[in-house]
């Protein structure tokens, strides 16, 4: 086991540096001149030349590409995300007030997504074609296809309108008011939930037809046990292991979904600011958001992956 | 004592010729057991293929001119003369919708031609050089696929600035790491199989097997990803549009006029949130279910690869 946890780690390093150059190739390299990206092309050409000088040697963008790329690294080493250049907050401090949020909705909406799509699946599993599973195909095949950001406005409206309710715009946190917090938290959380179950359902009820098949199911029925046992503990773990990697590889599609559902919900996360940094055109606040969401996403996918082999012993010995 | 010809088993010229002239019937066959198989994807994809024509035949389906403010009937809910209403400065949101899948399907075509494509033509090659090209290729891959896919689209597009190229580039770059993966997958079983080693033994190039032999083998897998990618794509460039990365406006996206809605006022007005959403939702579920279809047609096998 801990053979592969140093090879799954040391992988991962090797992903973060790769991850570090695209990220520098794509938002440094690329937009070929970083001021037309911040003030815009017709910005850029009311700037004088000299304006122009100092701007780039102030922002350190007239050295060498090698110089500036490491320079960003020893600074994201030391824990200096820069900041933004519109407003006074650090990215390191924004990242810490409005992190926390965006991890909760990651979180619950994970969390609601097992709670949703793993009972679907099983009644799906046992029933095959019944109507039950029909419908719950058809809703998961339909939930694939809705964008969660429009559902997302979908439930702001409908709220507003049935209830005359509004999520509270301010970000309280969990300590200091858990109930403002959850109202803030729950509708995109639902939200990106569904979408997640949609997949899950998918692969968990595959799964599960396919392990109650197996030889072992038959001879826990065989000697007597009844359905329910047989699911719950012989048949159920061992159909959960792809899902538990579908889950882990799903966690992207949290990040990423929650930058556009936070906008629908105008919920004050982290998600929120990618997309004012994005509208904004703010390219350093963007590079670091981008290589902080990949990291994350490429750490939790370690997790992920360590979590399967302490669960199942065939792929740590592999 | 006349000789006669001995019949030949597989008698070349005839049966050539008798599959060119059968090719039309062989489709037609093929697409009459496609509906036997799966009604519910053929229907889906006769309703793609209305989505289709409808981007094609806008300007004749439109009944307004989509960028064109009319002061005497803003923010007006559905109503006989506008049936989708109006937004904030009068343009007709029926008009908006039906314009709007030019782009949606502009992008989503360009990005899985360019991307999926692109990805395919890698994964082929890496797969069947294998070695250290391989290894090279799959960590490349494995960085790309530690962005969430509209992360990445997303800086990209931004980076490249806003326009229609962009967008396509932006979305296409994400695609590539998928078709790299699923057609390496497939490369990678079929080179050994004893038809690619005879090929070798008769001396045919590198270049010949992978066309000739091997790439042959790859359409039906291809196929399918790029359907399905089809979807993907569509929610990628309607969520680029919505956080204002997108194609710019005033030209309407599905995603801009989700965008829009929101800078309506402090409460968006229903239809001009539920429309374009509703366009987008029955598309990629049109293109997903066709997908489906042409997966459990061409390759039972690939339910579970792809």
């Amino acid at each position: 086991m801990y053979s592969y946890i140093i090879r799954r780690l040391a992988f991962g390093a090797v992903t973060v540096i790769g991850v570090s150059i695209i990220v520098f190739a794509v938002l440094r390299i690329l937009p070929g001149d970083p001021l037309v990206a911040i003030f815009g092309p017709e910005g850029f050409t009311k700037l004088s030349e000299a304006e122009r000088a100092r701007y780039m040697a102030d922002l350190g963008l007239s050295d060498p590409l090698a110089v500036q790329y490491f320079r960003w690294v020893g600074d994201i080493a030391r824990g200096n995300f820069g900041r933004s250049f519109f407003r006074a907050e650090s990215v390191g401090e924004m990242i810490l007030r409005r992190g926390p949020l965006t991890a909760e909705i990651a979180l619950l909406s994970v969390i609601l997504s097992w709670l949703v799509g793993i009972p679907v699946a099983i009644v799906s599993a046992l029933r095959p074609n019944s109507l039950g599973d029909n419908v719950s195909r058809f809703l998961s095949i339909l939930f694939l296809a809705v964008p969660g950001f429009w559902l997302g406005m979908l439930i702001v409206l409908a709220a507003l309108f049935m209830f005359g309710y509004r999520a509270p715009l301010a970000g309280p946190t969990l300590l200091t008011d858990p109930w403002g917090n959850l109202q803030v938290v729950i509708g995109p959380a639902i939200v990106l939930g569904l979408g997640q179950a949609a997949y899950i359902a998918r692969m968990a009820r595959s799964s599960l037809l396919e392990v109650i098949r197996e030889d072992y199911v038959r001879t826990a029925r065989a000697k007597g046990l009844s359905r329910r046992p047989v699911i719950t503990f012989h048949a159920l773990p061992n159909a959960l292991l792809p899902v538990i990697t579908l889950s882990g590889i799903l966690l992207g599609f949290v990040l990423a979904g929650s930058i556009p559902v936070e906008r629908a919900f105008g919920t004050p996360g982290l998600g929120y600011a990618m997309f004012t940094a994005v509208s904004e055109r703010d390219v350093f606040v963007m590079q670091n958001l981008v290589f902080i969401y990949a990291v994350v996403f490429v750490l939790l996918n370690i997790l992920v992956d360590l979590t399967i082999a302490w669960l199942d012993p065939r792929i740590r010995y592999r | 004592m006349t000789v006669t010809e001995p019949k030949t088993a597989y008698p070349v010229e005839p049966v050539s010729l008798a599959t060119e002239s059968s090719r039309l019937p062989r489709a037609a066959g093929g697409f009459r057991s496609f509906i036997r198989r799966s009604p519910l994807s053929a229907f889906w994809g006769c309703i793609a293929a209305a989505i289709i024509l409808m981007a094609l035949a806008a300007p004749v389906l439109a009944p307004y001119e989509p960028l064109k403010s009319d002061f005497r009937a803003m923010s007006k809910p559905p109503n006989e003369r506008h049936i989708f209403g109006t937004d904030q400065i009068g343009r007709d949101v029926l008009s908006r919708v039906i314009y709007g899948s030019r782009a949606s399907l502009t992008i989503a075509l360009g990005a899985v031609l360019f991307g999926t494509t692109l990805g395919a033509l890698w994964g082929l090659a890496s797969g069947y050089f294998g070695g250290r090209f391989d290894i090279v290729s799959q960590r490349i891959i494995e960085f790309l696929q530690s962005f969430p896919d509209l992360i990445l689209a997303m800086a990209i597009a931004m980076a490249l600035g806003a326009g229609f190229g962009t967008v396509i580039v932006a979305i296409a770059i994400t695609r590539i790491p998928f078709g790299g993966r699923v057609i390496r997958a497939v490369v990678l079983s079929l080179k050994e199989l004893s038809y690619v080693e005879a090929a070798r033994g008769l001396g045919a190039s590198h270049l010949r097997i992978m066309a000739r032999h091997i790439l042959p083998q790859c359409i039906a897998p291809y196929l399918i990803l790029a359907t399905t990618h089809l979807g993907v794509a569509i929610i990628i460039e309607a969520a680029l549009g919505f956080l204002g990365v997108g194609i710019p406006p005033p030209m309407p996206t599905w995603g801009n006029m989700l965008a829009d809605s929101l800078n309506a006022g402090l409460v968006p007005p229903w239809w001009l949130v539920l429309f374009p959403g509703l366009a987008i939702t029955i598309t990629v579920l049109a293109f997903n279910l066709l997908g489906d279809g042409i997966r459990d047609m061409l390759d039972p096998r690939l339910r579970r690869a792809v």
